[in-house]
Parts: C-alpha cells; structure tokens; sequence
C-alpha cells in the first residue's frame, strides 16, 4: 500500500518533470520560463526545509478540517437518514448546497474571519465536507433488510444499533470516501492559502508565483504529494486495521 | 379460533391485477401449519400482512390469544461483527438463555457456535437465523422457506424438536415440498390464484411427530389432495 502510493507519485511526478522539459528543450525556452534540473536542485536544497514546514503546517489544517468534516458529517447523516421531515429536508438541502462551488464562497469567509488558522481551516473543511455528506447520507440512509428485519421485529432497534448495522455493512465505502475527501482536505486547504493567509504551503506557492519562480512552486508540488501520499496511506491503514477488528475482511 | 383470514382483498401499488380477492381462511388451532402454493400466488405477501409490515389492504385479520407475531425468511442475515454464540447470547430474552445450548445440540450448530455468519454454510445459516426466532417470546412465527438449503435428515430433526419444544405455540411454515407439508404439517393452507375460487383451501396434513406412527396411504392421499387443490 505505502510503497505503491510512493511509486505512482514519483512516476506521476517525474512524468510531469519530463513533460516540461521537454516543452522547455523543445521550444527553446529560456530558464525564466521553465528553469533547468540545476536550479531545481539548487531550489531544492535551499528551500526544502522551509517548504517542508509549511507543508506540514499545511497538512495539519487540513488533517484538522478532515476530521471536523468527518464529524459534522456523521451527525449530520445519522439526522439525515431520519424518514421524518428533518431527514428529508437535510437530505434536498444538503444535494442543493453540495452543487454549489463552496471555493466561491471563500473570500467572504476571509471577510468575516479574517486571514488566520480559522479560515483555513473552515474552507479546508467545507470543501471536502459536501462529497462525504452525500456519502454518509446516502450509506446511512439505505435500510439493510436481511439484518435489520430481525431487530425491527422483536422490538430491539434503536437509532445506535441502526447507525452501526449500516456503517459496519458499508465499511469499505466509509473508508474509501474518507480517504477520498482527504486529498479534497488538503486541495481546500491549499486553496485558503492561495486566496488570503499568511502560513502554509499555499501562501509559499503564492509568494513564488508572485516572483515568477518555478521551480519554488515545483519543489512545493513534491513535497505537497509527498505528504498527501503518506496521509492516504495513513488513513487506508486505519480503514484496513477497523476492518480487520470488525472482522469484515 | 386463533387466526382469522376474511375477505382479504390486495393489489399491490402500480399492479394491474389483484393478489388476493375475497381470501379467507383460518388457523384453528396451535401446532406447526403449513402456506403452501405455487410460486407468485402471495404466500409471502400474506405473511407481511398477518405480520403487520404490509397495510393498507381491504378486509380483517383477526387472531386470538396471538399477541406476538415473527415472521422470518431465509435471507437474513446476522451482523458481521458478532460470532453465532455470541448473536444468540445478545439476543435471546433472559427467560429463554437455559434453551441455548439444546437447541443449538438439536439444529447441529456446536461446530459453527464461534464463526461469523459469512463464513457458514447456507444450510447452516437459515439454521443460525431460525434457532434465534425460536429464542424469543412469539405466539406465531411465520417460517418463509426457513429450512431451504438443509438437508432432509437434519429438517425432519428440526421440524420434529420444533413440534417437540413448542406445542402450545402456533406455525405456519412456508414451503414448495409437497411431501413435507403433508407429513409434518397439521393444517395446510394451500393458496391458489385469484382467479380460482376459493383462493384458499385448508386441508388436513398427517402432523408427523416422534413416537407416532407414518400411515403411508394417508400420507400420499394427503400429498394427491394438495397437488390437485393447487
């Protein structure tokens, strides 16, 4: 698994690396467009530590607004499946709202919240919320009828042991949409830093871009997949270790 | 009269013809009955209805002295994260925990007491799913198909302790089997088309328990009445 994750991202990232300087070799492009292997190593070696920082700074915000996302999500489709009017109002709210761009309402977030680690952090969130709602709505929502039947029958069911019957026979989907919505964590969170914040790797990658440095923005693309990578590592080895406790696998 | 069936009348939502028009019938007294019919004809769905789940039907069901009615199917399933014991454990009424053990002896469940569901045979299976119905306080329990898959040697053990444990309870067991409605069941509703009047025919079963004698010739007289009702 984490090998696997590495070995596409290096292929997928030197594939990219190639493909510009071949565009760069090709059209004859000066170093101000597109700089040479040496002075993205030379980048590298200078910034690296830096970089690595504030993409850790990065990472955990988006950790952060993964597992508030994560949590507001759960309670909001454990209501959500409710058959009353509550259930289907948050269910046609929460696939109204979700066709939205919430990254157009980033600026405003700014506005009122100012440019600190709340606004990163409640963008960061926002922005991989909606996709895991729908999810956990959906997962949440769907009776099982073959296990269910019985507790509905002989008066047993409470809302606790419903919530746990459905998660537990959607285990693999759970994990795979959270694991899903953390690179949509770290995407939002970047996206906050790009629009208006003074820390993180997306405020790096701002600055860079401002000095029309690429190789700065491309020494904060590998180590920003670096750390995405090891974080969907992370997260598939927690869903693998719950599946195995459940004994679902 | 225990369980009473009057003018049922039933056409499910966006269907064309009706289920059931004009069903009557009745269940007289406790023992292990038999719903028997050709497939599509709403053995199932009649279930659903004495069970509750399926309303909104024309005519009355009326029952005496049955408070608590189970209705299973041969689908079920138990939740992943509980072994078979630990399911029977967790779900059995405290007045009943002392039947554990000799109903899981007599369904030949002991080698399977500690693997999950999934892992089980399908035989064992609607085995595990029925033993858990029996554990509880029920009046009628209505088996769809719950012995699907079980081999006949092992059935007639469990229909035969069923019978054994449970006297005073009533049945109704679903099933395709002409012979084992005639031999263990005491009153077989045979359910026939809507077209065919009546819908619902009772006949009399040969209600086969340990310690009583098989009349053959009664047994394939019974079987000959049901396929010519049907």
């Amino acid at each position: 698994m984490f090998h696997r994750r590495i070995y596409q991202f290096f292929i997928i990232y030197f594939i990219g690396l190639f493909g510009l300087m071949l565009v760069k070799y090709s059209l004859n492009l000066s170093d101000y467009v597109i700089p040479g292997f040496n002075e993205i190593w030379d980048t590298c070696r200078r910034y690296f530590g830096l970089y690595f920082l504030a993409v850790l700074n990065t990472l955990a915000v988006a950790i952060l607004g993964h597992i508030l996302s994560i949590c507001m999500a759960t309670v909001v489709g454990i209501i959500g499946r409710l058959t009353i009017w509550i259930g289907s109002f948050i269910r046609v709210a929460a696939y109204n709202i979700q066709a939205y761009p919430i990254v157009a309402v980033a600026p405003i977030i700014f506005i009122l919240l100012g440019d600190g680690l709340s606004s990163r952090l409640l963008i960061a969130a926002m922005i991989c919320y909606f996709p895991l709602l729908l999810s956990f709505i959906g997962i949440l929502s769907e009776p099982v009828a073959e296990i269910e039947h019985f507790y509905e029958s002989t008066l047993r069911m409470n809302w606790r042991l419903q919530v746990k019957i459905r998660a537990f026979e959607n285990i693999h989907k759970l994990v795979t949409v959270i694991v899903g919505s953390a690179t949509l964590a770290m995407v939002g969170t970047i996206v906050a830093e790009f629009i208006a914040a003074n820390a993180g790797i997306g405020y790096s990658i701002r600055i860079a871009l401002y000095q029309s440095d690429l190789s700065k923005i491309l020494v904060a693309l590998f180590l920003i997949g670096i750390c995405t990578s090891l974080y969907l590592v992370f997260l598939e080895w927690v869903g693998m270790f719950i599946r195995k406790r459940l004994g679902s696998i | 009269m225990l369980l009473e069936l009057k003018g049922l009348n039933y056409k499910y939502p966006g269907s064309a013809s009706d289920l059931f028009r004009d069903l009557n019938c009745q269940v007289t007294q406790p023992g292990f009955h038999a719903l028997f019919g050709p497939s599509g004809v709403g053995k199932t769905t009649l279930a659903k209805m004495i069970n509750g789940e399926i309303k909104g039907f024309d005519g009355e069901i009326s029952s005496q002295q049955i408070n608590h009615v189970l209705y299973t199917y041969n689908l079920e399933r138990l939740p992943g994260w509980q072994s078979v014991q630990e399911h029977l454990e967790a779900v059995t009424p405290e007045s009943n925990k002392g039947n554990i053990a000799a109903l899981v002896e007599s369904f030949g469940l002991q080698s399977c007491q500690h693997s999950r569901f999934a892992t089980l045979s399908l035989g064992q299976q609607n085995r595990t799913i029925l033993s858990r119905y029996l554990l509880q306080d029920f009046d009628l329990l209505i088996m769809d198909e719950s012995l699907a898959n079980v081999d006949e040697i092992t059935k007639e053990r469990i229909i035969l302790k069923i019978k054994a444990l449970f006297p005073e309870r009533c049945f109704l067991y679903i099933s395709h089997n002409v012979v084992e409605v005639s031999k263990f069941c005491k009153q077989i509703l045979v359910l026939r088309s809507h077209h065919k009047d009546p819908q619902a025919v009772s006949l009399q079963g040969q209600d086969f328990r340990d310690g009583r004698a098989l009349k053959k010739k009664e047994l394939e007289h019974s079987m000959l009445e049901i396929v010519n009702v049907s």
